[in-house]
């Protein structure tokens, strides 16, 4: 063997030894199971049972059911309302920490990061307790005489869901956006204004356009995990609440028809995917680095 | 349009931040057209001074005139005052075509007499259809060009330029400086020009203020500054000289001085500022430029010289120049340069000689502040 032919070999091998072990963890438990999913969303499917064949049954199932494509809507509605109650928050906060460097930057960075630690099911609790027909935020109400009957929309609706999503999300929307924010030189916003440019064209020309890649961040981060939630539905969303996740847990855990579950789960999975590929291409991330 | 526009006038300017005074009671008068440039090592405060004329800060005390018109509490964009920044800053979204458009944009300008404009103007700096490229494609002179010309479309009264060349290499520096030059007399725009580059502000400006800790020293044309500067710090910031500590021995009419150098003796010099402050035993420092002295291997022939010797200790060979570097007494060095001229074989001087130095009373200043 050459000496050559030998460095060739024990780069290659060298290269295996590193990307081998993540590849075999992604093929076993990722790939393959993904893969079985996909082959089960064409079988036969009922209660309990699974037959293999080749049938578009389980999708025609889902495109017809009003149920499932009202599940559908309403996660659509949800995550796109909580996306947009997301920025609409988020933009002011990670703006003023960005731009006016207040004194206390890093406490207010480091206090709106903090709840991310806490457990997520307790935070959940937390605020059904708060939200609840007898809870904090009603028997206060209440006892200054604001309302005489409890508020029922609190609790288990969209309004509740959404309410413990920005809760979630609110740090992975503000901490993009404020980096984004932050890497903006004052020296073009002073360009700007000496060229001319008012307040609100030095934001909606320089400030907004450049922080789009923080939006974008921001977007795949929150808005896409958002699509596949359900243990935020399920424990606070009540019957108006419901999401495609819940559907598709609910048939893998207590209808037991998993052909039917793993075709909803395709059925999301491929809009998702045309979603953040529209991202990518609207957003031009390569021409903006 | 009644007269010429672009004169600018501040007076008694005053920031602070925190507890650092920045600018300190800074006054000029700059004439429409005028290239001015504001000379000082960093944190002398010349950048505040151009971010208050720009109005992208407010002084603390103090008033910015504008063809006689006060512009103090104006915001920048009121203003028809545009800069030229150190780092560019082009707008990075936006393709040099948009870049360069933004102003005239803001000012409602129909978009064909935009593009003639644009295209004549990226012709101008020899950067032709470049329009659609964007900042990051760019060299750095190419993005300085760009910023350039962004700031000029809409033909601003006064152009500010923050050591705009400062990010750059030598030779396009250089070069430039040149463009900047041919520009300032094509579009008669007052310049006033920030540099810590005293080269560039005497090769480029019309007048210089120099300045430090937040006090302007001294204006006056580059050769006023050059050679008649007010004290220590201006000799010294503008060009190298030789600074040699001394009391005055002897005071005559017309502002000569004896001055005497311990380790050297006695100089003769001339006082150009505050004379009327020259007595016997003031403390005062004499500063000869390196270019005036005179190095031979012989005394001068004629009489009226200042006169010294010293060692050779060093010798800097710069191509159009050879810097001597020769040890006096008591520790003291003087920079001598002599032209090369290197047919004159009599000239060649070597390490460790002891050489003649020798020059004019008229080009020893004495320096009381």
């Amino acid at each position: 063997m050459t000496r050559r032919w030998r460095y060739v070999m024990s780069q290659y091998a060298a290269l295996a030894v590193n990307i081998l072990p993540p590849f075999l963890y992604l093929l076993v438990f990722f790939y393959v199971p993904m893969s079985i999913l996909l082959v089960m969303s064409f079988w036969k499917s009922g209660y309990m049972t699974l037959t293999p064949a080749f049938t578009f049954e389980n999708y025609r199932l889902f495109f017809t059911s009003p149920i499932y494509l009202r599940a559908l809507l309403n996660t659509f509605l949800i995550a796109t309302g909580t996306m947009l109650a997301l920025v609409v928050l988020s933009y002011p906060i990670a703006y003023y920490l960005a731009r006016f460097s207040p004194r206390h930057e890093r406490l207010i960075l480091f206090l709106i990061i903090i709840p991310v630690e806490i457990n997520f099911l307790i935070r959940i609790f937390a605020w059904k307790i708060a939200l609840g027909r007898n809870g904090i935020i009603n028997s206060a109400l209440m006892s200054l005489g604001v309302i005489d009957e409890p508020l029922s929309f609190l609790l288990y609706s969209k309004f509740a869901v959404a309410l413990v999503l920005v809760h979630e999300w609110l740090p992975y929307v503000v901490i993009p956006l404020y980096l984004a924010l932050k890497g903006i030189p004052q020296e073009i916003i002073d360009a700007a204004r000496s060229l001319g440019a008012n307040r609100w064209d030095v934001f909606w020309r320089i400030i907004f356009p450049l922080s789009a890649p923080g939006l974008f961040a921001s977007f795949v981060l929150v808005y896409i995990p958002m699509l596949g939630e359900f243990a935020v539905p399920t424990l606070v969303g009540g019957p108006s609440g419901y999401m495609l996740g819940n559907v598709i847990e609910s048939q893998f855990l207590s209808a037991g028809n998993w052909g039917l579950g793993s075709a909803i789960g395709f059925v999301l999975l491929t809009i998702i995917l045309i979603l953040v590929a529209l991202v990518l291409k609207v957003a031009g991330l390569e021409r903006m680095l | 349009m009644d007269g010429p526009r672009g004169g600018l006038r501040v007076e008694n300017l005053y920031k602070r931040f925190g507890r650092d005074v920045a600018v300190d009671g800074v006054s000029f008068d700059i004439k429409p057209g005028e290239f001015f440039s504001l000379l000082g090592p960093s944190g002398c405060g010349k950048t505040t001074t151009l971010r208050i004329i720009g109005g992208l800060l407010t002084p603390d005390a103090g008033r910015v005139y504008l063809n006689d018109e006060d512009i103090t509490f104006l915001p920048p964009e009121k203003r028809d005052i545009n800069i030229v920044f150190q780092h560019y800053a082009l707008f990075p979204h936006l393709t040099v075509y948009d870049n360069v458009a933004f102003g005239p944009r803001r000012q409602g300008w129909p978009e064909d007499r935009i593009k003639a404009e644009v295209g004549r103007l990226l012709e101008m700096v020899h950067l032709q259809g470049y329009e659609h490229k964007y900042p990051r494609e760019l060299s750095g002179g190419e993005q300085q060009r760009v910023a350039l010309i962004r700031a000029l479309i809409t033909r601003p009264q006064v152009l500010l330029l923050d050591e705009p060349l400062g990010a750059l290499d030598l030779k396009i520096r250089q070069q430039l400086q040149l463009e900047l030059i041919n520009i300032q007399d094509a579009f008669h725009i007052t310049f006033i020009y920030v540099t810590h580059d005293q080269s560039e502000a005497l090769a480029m400006g019309d007048r210089i203020a120099v300045m430090n800790e937040g006090r302007i020293l001294q204006i006056g044309d580059p050769r006023t500054i050059y050679e008649n500067p007010i004290n220590r710090f201006v000799a010294y910031f503008i060009g190298n000289t030789n600074l040699l500590e001394g009391r005055v021995a002897e005071v005559r009419p017309g502002g000569m001085a004896r001055v005497h150098i311990p380790g050297i003796g006695d100089v003769w010099g001339m006082c150009r500022h505050h004379c009327e402050r020259l007595r016997v035993g003031l403390d005062v420092a004499v500063s000869v430029r390196p270019e005036k002295i005179n190095i031979s291997r012989t005394p001068p022939s004629e009489p009226g010289y200042n006169t010294i010797t010293g060692l050779v200790q060093d010798i800097i060979y710069l191509g159009v120049s050879i810097e001597y570097i020769i040890r006096l007494e008591q520790g003291l060095t003087l920079r001598v340069f002599q032209q090369n001229l290197a047919d004159d074989a009599r000239q060649v001087i070597t390490w460790d000689e002891i050489v003649w130095l020798y020059w004019l009373p008229a080009h020893a200043l004495v320096l009381i502040d």
